[in-house]
């Protein structure tokens, strides 16, 4: 098997719109939650979420930008910048062998809620023309790929909140088995309008509006969390088979190192520890590791209580003793719950903590849940110099649990 | 103003397409207009002159294949209308 690297990264969050200014925010615990303004926003019951500030009409041709939902054009310039930061020369790659894989749980949803509205609240026949190619699922991926050329796969993967860590493992597995040379990897995902947020609001997994400060209100692995955040925005990877990538004199990230891939089988939201800490092991195995070389554990950590318990339970079921000795921290606390992006933008979290030997905070975290014992870092980012190896977990409703682990070139 | 002033209007406001290349004989090729971009016209058209083109794409292409067809097409559906 070939090993693969991370040559590129680009981000669009709630906390920036470059890798760099996102993770400056993480590290200084910042958050990217506030009450969101607009129309229809009165008709919210929870009017919080991690909204991302982007103006695309400078970013994009008129003619195009009317074809490109949301979601496509965070994908689109987190793809752009994730290929400057690499330093490819698109003329020296052999691009049908060069790939797209994106993750996304709501695709096009901003442009089906406006179909919609026209249709039904307008009472409208006049849909935009463009609303299929708009809302459809694989738009994003498509748009990547054609910016670039890429001939070889262009896939889209929709696996809820681990649809864009699904999305880079398979990416990975298609380099390390030597069908493609170059994969963009990642994930998009805008889905804060009225349709998606009364959907999310309905489920009752929202968290409520901290009443202090709205900025807090996603509270991981607390005794007093109330739910998930919905942010928006997206991450995309340059993903090289390594000797191709050492040969063009490329920088190297890190490399991807384990990929597991367990689905519970069980319920369609409930966690399970024992499929949360299947997925652990299998990435572990896959990166011929055991728990003590993982030196930072961005957790799935969506401050729901279904999870946060379940999830300290899974890890410490893979990790035995040493769980207790390794920093687990949950970044949704200040960037949302990107559900199809999560898996993608918490990965470059991670390999950006170990780059500056850095790891984030979980912020909100006072008293934690008596269930929740681990070191969630929540007293402020950490200095954790040499830094060799981290995890990413993102657990799916559906019950698709992907596993990332990310290890230092050498 | 004549449909065809009006049409040319409407093009170069919302498409961009500079008018010095705007004239009745203009065919969509030589304007860019490809499959895609005429259905965007298409809706603009309906928005703009109150008329309802043919749902068939296949008779638009057929009907249309410059400037002065599409404008002719135009004036055809809104004298229907008005004639009832």
């Amino acid at each position: 098997m070939k090993r693969v690297v991370v040559t590129g990264m680009g981000a669009i969050t709630p906390l920036g719109n470059d890798v760099g200014s996102f993770f400056d925010a993480l590290a200084a615990g910042r958050s990217g939650v506030r009450r969101l303004e607009g129309p229809g926003i009165e008709r919210l019951a929870i009017r919080v979420a991690a909204p991302v500030s982007f103006d695309p009409q400078p970013l994009f041709e008129p003619a195009k930008l009317r074809m490109l939902d949301r979601v496509s054009q965070f994908a689109l310039v987190a793809a752009a910048q994730a290929v400057k930061d690499s330093g490819v020369t698109l003329g020296q790659l052999d691009r049908s062998r060069c790939g797209v894989c994106v993750g996304t749980g709501m695709a096009g949803a901003q442009s089906a809620d406006d179909g919609y509205r026209t249709l039904y609240a307008e009472n409208s026949d006049r849909l935009k023309p463009f609303t299929v190619l708009m809302a459809m699922n694989n738009a994003a991926a498509s748009w990547i790929g054609l910016e670039y050329g890429f001939t070889g796969p262009n896939l889209t993967y929709s696996t809820a909140c681990s649809s864009s860590a699904v999305a880079i493992g398979e990416a990975a597995r298609r380099i390390a088995g030597g069908e493609a040379h170059l994969v963009i990897a990642g994930g998009a995902e805008a889905c804060l309008n009225l349709g998606t947020l009364k959907a999310w609001e309905a489920l009752r997994t929202l968290a409520m509006e901290d009443a202090k400060d709205p900025s807090a209100s996603c509270k991981p692995f607390s005794k007093d969390r109330t739910g998930l955040v919905l942010g928006e925005g997206a991450a995309m990877l340059v993903l090289e088979e390594r000797d191709r990538a050492l040969a063009r004199g490329a920088p190297i990230y890190a490399q991807i190192a384990g990929y597991g891939l367990v689905t519970d089988a069980t319920h369609i939201t409930r966690p399970s520890v024992e499929g949360q800490a299947a997925a652990i092991r299998a990435a572990l195995a896959d990166a011929r590791m055991d728990g003590k070389d993982i030196g930072y554990v961005n957790a799935h950590g969506t401050g729901t209580q279904a999870n946060d318990g379940v999830e300290t339970a899974a890890i410490k079921s893979v990790f035995g003793e040493t769980a207790y000795n390794v920093p687990v921290s949950s970044t949704k606390s200040m960037h949302g719950h990107l559900l199809g992006a999560a898996g993608a933008v918490e990965l470059v979290a991670a390999i950006m903590a170990m780059q500056r030997g850095l790891i984030p905070p979980t912020r909100n975290l006072a008293v934690a849940d008596p269930e929740c014992d681990l070191d969630y870092v929540s007293s402020g980012a950490r200095l954790v110099p040499g830094l060799a190896a981290v995890l990413s977990s993102s657990f799916a409703f559906g019950g698709t649990n992907a596993v990332l682990i990310a290890r230092r070139d050498a | 103003m004549s449909v065809l002033d009006r049409l040319k209007q409407l093009l170069e406001r919302d498409f961009s397409i500079p008018s010095a290349s705007l004239d009745a004989g203009a065919t969509l090729e030589s304007l860019d207009i490809d499959s895609l971009r005429l259905i965007e016209i298409v809706f603009a058209v309906e928005d703009e002159f109150k008329v309802t083109m043919p749902q068939d794409q296949g008779e638009i292409r057929d009907r249309v294949k410059t400037l002065g067809d599409l404008a002719n097409l135009i004036e055809g559906l809104a004298l229907s209308r008005a004639g009832g």
